[in-house]
This record gives C-alpha cells, structure tokens and sequence, in this order.
C-alpha cells in the first residue's frame, strides 16, 4: 500500500538529493516511511559521511543480495535514527551494486560501529571483502567450513547437503 | 602481568549455546571475545526455497518465547508488497496476541537470565509459574503453546473463542496482584539491587553509537520505541508509555522489563476493551510480487527487521532477519572489559540474550 | 577392559566380557562383585536408585529448551521423580537431554560433553529435530541423523514436545533401567 510521501519525507528526500545528487544514482521513496539510494562503491565513504551528518546514526542491518541473472551482487545498509525525531520512523536503504567475481567495499565501520557484526556476517555468507574491516572473520558457520560462500544463488541443496 | 583464558563454553547452566573466550587478569577481565553460530541453522537459505506461508513456522522458531514478533516481522513486508491491508479486527487481535507474548517473555527473561545468573531459583519457579498461564491463554487462542503461526497475509487464522475475554481479564487481575509481591521478594530485594547497581554501564553515546536496541536501549536513556516512533498494528490506538531509566546499569534494564509487563498489562486491557467487531483477515494471494520491502517490529528483546526481495512467484527471492540479540551483541564485549568475573553471569543476563534468535 | 567409549557404544546390548586372570586378586574381586550384582533384589535396589535420581546435564541447544525449562518448572514438577535441574556440571550428572538442533559446530561439543559424563549415562532425544532433523532437515549446517553420533535411549517427537510428554520419555527411560542389568555399560 503506497502512500504519497508526507512534507517531512519529501524535504529529507530533497536534502540527499542536494548534497548527493552528483555521486548517488537514484534516489526514490518506496512507500511510507522507506526511502531508498543507489549509490557507487567508490563515493560510498562520502556519501555515508553526509548521510551521518544528516542525522543517520545507527545502521539496523546490513543485507547481501545475490542477483544470478544480472551478474551482480547488491550489499544493502539500513540506517535509521535516533537522536532525531523526525527520522525515526524512517529506513533509508543505501544500497551498492558489486561485480559478482570479485566483490569488494571499503568497510563503513569507521562511520557506523554499529555495522561491525553486520559485516562480517555479509562476507561469511557471500563472500563480500570490506576492506579495513578490524577483524573479518568466521562468525556464524562451523570451524571448518571449506566450501564457498553459502547464501549464493548457484549453490542450491542437493550439492550443499 | 600474567594472564588466564577462560573458556566459558557452550555448555553453561544458563540458556542457549554461545561462548565466551574471557581473559582475566586475576579477578579483572581483560578482554572477551564472543563465539556465536553454535546454533546457526540456515534460515535464510531454506526460506529461499519454500513456499511463503510454509516459511512461517520455521522462521518463527529462531526465538521460541516470543516467536508471534518473528511472525508479524515477516508477514509486514508481503502485506506491503501485495498491497493487502489487514481489517481493524484483525489488528487487534494480533496486538492482543503479541502483547501476551510480551509478557510470557519478559517473565522467562526474568527467571532465568535475572534469576538464575544471579543465583536465585525462587524468581526462576515464580517466573516460569506465572508464564503457564499466559501459554494457557495463548493456547486457548492459536492452540499451541509457544509456535503459534498465527499470522498469515492478510490477517489472522482465527477468530477470539468464547470464554477468551473473561479469562484474558482474571489472568491479567492474577497477575496484577502477584507483581508487587516479585517485586518485594526479588526486584527491591537489596541483594539483588547490590548485584546490578553500576555493573555494566552503557552510557547514552556508546549506546546510540553501537547501536543496541530494546530494553538496553532504553535502559541506557534514549527514548525509542518501535510501536510509538513507527506503530504497527493497534498500537497507535491504544495508550501506553515507554519506561526508559537513565543510568544504563544491569540494574535499570531489568526494570525496564519489569515496568514493561506493567504497560503490558494496561495494553491488552484496552485492547480487549475496544476490539471492534468485523473480519479478522482480508484473502490475500499466495505469490510475492517483484519489489522489495522492510518489516519492522519491537519484540521484547529489541527491534526485528526482515527485508524481503519478491520475485514474482510463490518463493521469495531473499529473506533476510535481523533480530534484536545480534544487534546487541557487540555490546557484551564492550561491557565486559574491565568487569570482574562474578559480574559476568550479571552482565550476560541483563542483555537478555538469546542464542538462537541471534544465530538464525 | 574396554576403555574404548565408541566400542561401548556400539556393544550396548551384550555385557562386559568378565575378565579371567587367575592369581591376580583385583581381577577376582570384580568378578565377585559383577557376580553379585545380579542376584535379584540387590539389582533392584540398585536400578530403583539409580532410577530416583536421575539428574539432567544443562544443555539447552536451541527452542526445545525453552519447553524442557517449562518441564523442570512448578506446574510439571520433576522433583517427585528425583530430577533435580540445579547441578551444572557434567560430572555429576547421568541424563543427557539433547533437545533441539544439533549443528555441526556444536556437534563435537556434545560428544565433548557425553564422554565426560560417568557411567552410566543415558540419552533422551528430544524433538523432532534430534530425532530426524526436523524443520531444518535440508539446512547446510545441521546433523540429521544423531544416533549415528551417541547412543540414545529415548526419542521424543514433536515440535516442541509438551512438557507432558517429557515427562513420558522420562517414565519410559525409568522402566528401561529398571529392566538392565547393573553393569550393562
């Protein structure tokens, strides 16, 4: 159920685009409360750096997505707030497409510490490299895990069981 | 200096698997590192491959006590993809449902991370005694005790049985007049406030800056909620306040779980009260459409987001869950620098964490 | 003597060989008391004993543990059969509940746990997922079949399992040791 984005909505979208409009791809509200960017993997530093001066303090999740089809593999970030009311009920998804056979991102950390875990977990399950991440290791599979990353669309069950 | 590793294994007289590699430096603890994935199962990858309504009674047992949140977290972001709005009747009852849970978990939380870490059996047999009745009215409602299922697209499965309200309203008056006395014997008992009192202080700053959410969140000052900032459900119709302490200690994490049962209580009172009549569920497809969406919901141990990718078929594309203990779980190093080893158990309980939720 | 764990495990059914060292006193003396135990009532006295305090090892694996926390509560009370719940440590205890998941990076740990344990030890599997994996069955992460890993004694189905039928398995494991023999393992 889409509604039309409330003033309050409208003016954060206008603040991003403003400041970011050069580095990030698209900007677009998916319905109430959720906007979402698109940004490049190079100017991500830049871009999370305003976005925390904006008043995006925390990040709720980091998720990877493997698109088989078209060769990419997209690593989301869900920022919220909560030292500013008029954020928080909203979810910016800041979103980077990564090249399928070498995925690799500077890590956001340094920005957000909340992404540490979030990271890690990212790069255990699909094989994404944050550099400068403080510590990517092996956090949830078993010791001696030796097959490729998990969560990867071309590894389906009867191969992996 | 010289200085100990101590394994404190998967194997613990407490609940769940996870371990802590500790070094101690005499009494004092170094540094701690976490061990988590004992329990890892697969969720995510297994969704990928089921239908979406056979999906819900396996991603709601990642957190067994309070599994109706994992449920409604994950029905949000389908109901916003298909474009289904779910009737006023429906809403209340999922508000009644999850409210209940609220409690039977702030109960279990109590009786084994606050009572039994610290040393008390008494809180663990109230805690558990008291939760038997609330699985009761849940199962006179869903018909299980703790994986309900209950919530589909679109709605819930059934309707409020006969003889519900009079019964939800005799528990809620039980416990009521039970409250004040776990309070007297455990929550203002002085040893238990000499336990928690300055052990594990998370400043407002470190909070917001690592993250935390639920009752550590609100434990250490800052004011959020999901069901106020972002409401959901029946919540903005109902009246309720947020109990939020300011000193970031063991102790006032447990009393914001303990004033919480409290608002609980007074929610599923009005609830109850102005439940309107009508459908409980509008007919919803069995097919996910292309797009993307976030659910977002507060469980009793933090804020449960799943972030569903649809492809257009009866399987989602993606399903990702992040649950309320992996988000806090960065703070159980950070607190435990510089603790001593007896306020380990102190520290580890009022976190609430829960293994399972956290591994997926 | 067998001090082989695995060997023992897969032997279950057959007893001890009695060892015949002519000569060496120690060896007759177990042979005395082997021999002892099997007259009637002394063999029921010590099964009604061991059967009366069975005390579980905390190992709570994943969401079954919230239904066995529920079976050692108040309400289901297994006090009256001697379970106590408060020890910790393996050592001191002979029931090895397994409930939920096993994965496999827990999976060493369990067996870490079980070898630790004296004899005689006995095993209850409970849910659907010790038993047969469960809900979880085609998970990259998780052991489907256990009872190719440890010997259990008693599965207990179900998704949690009511704490009522714990307390089942927990009678149908008593009537089982009442049956066995003393050194049976």
């Amino acid at each position: 159920m889409t509604d039309a984005p409330s003033a309050q909505e409208q003016s954060i979208a206008t603040a991003v685009k403003e400041q970011l409009g050069s580095v990030v791809e698209e900007v677009r509200y998916d319905r109430k409360g959720r906007l979402s960017l698109v940004a490049h993997k190079e100017t991500i530093r830049e871009v999370a750096a305003c976005l925390q001066r904006l008043g995006f303090d925390h990040t709720i999740a980091v998720s990877g997505a493997d698109y088989l089809a078209e060769k990419r593999i997209e690593v989301v970030y869900f920022l919220s707030s909560y030292s500013r009311d008029d954020l928080k009920h909203l979810v910016l998804s800041l979103k980077v497409h990564l090249d399928r056979e070498k995925p690799s991102l500077p890590t956001l950390t340094p920005i957000w510490e909340s992404a540490n875990l979030f990271e890690r977990e990212a790069h255990e399950m699909f094989g994404v490299i944050f550099e400068g991440h403080p510590n990517l290791q092996k956090l949830l599979l078993q010791d001696n895990w030796d097959g490729p990353p998990p969560m990867r669309k071309d590894l389906t069950f009867p191969e992996l069981a | 200096m010289s200085t100990l590793d101590l394994n404190v294994g998967p194997q613990h007289p407490g609940s769940g698997h996870m371990r802590i590699i500790v070094r101690t430096d005499g009494d004092l603890i170094v540094h701690a590192i976490p061990d988590i994935g004992y329990v890892h199962r697969g969720c995510e990858k297994i969704a990928e491959s089921r239908n979406i309504i056979k999906n819900i009674p396996m991603l709601e047992r990642p957190n067994i006590a309070d599994s109706s949140h994992l449920n409604w977290s994950y029905i949000q972001p389908i109901e916003d993809l298909q474009g289904v709005e779910v009737p006023e009747r429906g809403r209340y009852i999922r508000t009644i449902l999850c409210e209940i849970n609220r409690i039977a978990s702030h109960l279990y939380g109590m009786a084994i991370m606050a009572g039994i870490f610290s040393g008390h059996t008494t809180m663990y047999m109230f805690g558990f005694g008291d939760r038997e009745l609330f699985l009761d009215l849940a199962e006179m409602l869903t018909g299980a005790r703790m994986t309900f299922s209950f919530f589909v697209p679109g709605g819930v499965r059934r309707d409020l049985p006969k003889g519900f309200k009079e019964k939800l309203l005799e528990t809620l008056a039980y416990l009521e007049r039970r409250l004040p006395e776990i309070d007297r014997i455990f929550v203002s008992n002085p040893v238990f406030i000499e336990r928690g009192r300055g052990v594990g202080v998370l400043r407002k700053e470190d909070a917001i800056r690592l993250g935390v959410v639920g009752p550590v969140l609100r434990g250490s000052g800052v004011r959020f909620d999901v069901r106020k900032d972002s409401p959901y459900g029946a919540y903005d119709r109902v009246d309720f306040e947020i109990p939020t302490f300011k000193d970031g200690d063991s102790l006032s994490r447990w009393l914001v779980r303990f004033e919480e049962i409290k608002q609980s209580i007074s929610i599923l009172m009005q609830a109850i009260r102005d439940i309107p009549d009508g459908p409980i569920a509008r007919k919803s497809p069995i097919v996910i459409p292309k797009g993307e969406a976030i659910g977002r919901v507060e469980s009793s141990r933090g804020e449960i987001n799943h972030y569903i990718v649809g492809s257009g078929s009866d399987k989602p594309y993606r399903v990702k869950m992040n649950t309320g203990s992996f988000k806090n779980l960065l703070a159980l190093p950070f607190l435990l620098k510089g603790a001593r080893i007896g306020d380990m158990p102190i520290i580890y309980g009022s976190l609430d964490y829960w293994p399972v939720e956290a591994d997926r | 003597m067998s001090a082989d764990p695995q060997k023992e495990s897969q032997n279950l059914s057959t007893s001890r060989e009695v060892s015949a060292a002519p000569g060496i006193w120690v060896g007759s003396l177990r042979d005395l008391v082997e021999r002892v135990a099997r007259i009637g009532p002394l063999k029921q006295l010590i099964n009604w004993s061991r059967i009366y305090s069975l005390w579980p090892v905390h190992l709570a694996t994943a969401c079954c543990g919230a239904e066995m926390g529920a079976m050692m509560s108040g309400r289901y009370d297994p006090e009256r059969f001697g379970m106590q719940g408060a020890v910790g440590s393996m050592r001191q205890s002979d029931l090895l509940i397994i409930e939920g998941t096993v994965t496999k990076k827990m999976l060493k740990r369990v067996k870490v746990v079980w070898e630790q344990m004296p004899n005689p030890k006995y095993v209850i599997a409970m849910g659907d997922c010790a038993c047969s994996g469960g809900l979880f069955h085609d998970s990259y992460s998780i052991i489907n079949e256990l009872e190719k890993a440890l010997p259990i004694d008693v599965f207990v189905p179900g998704c949690p399992p009511r704490p009522e039928a714990l307390l089942n398995a927990v009678i149908k494991l008593r009537e089982k040791i009442r049956r066995e023999e003393v050194y049976h393992r």
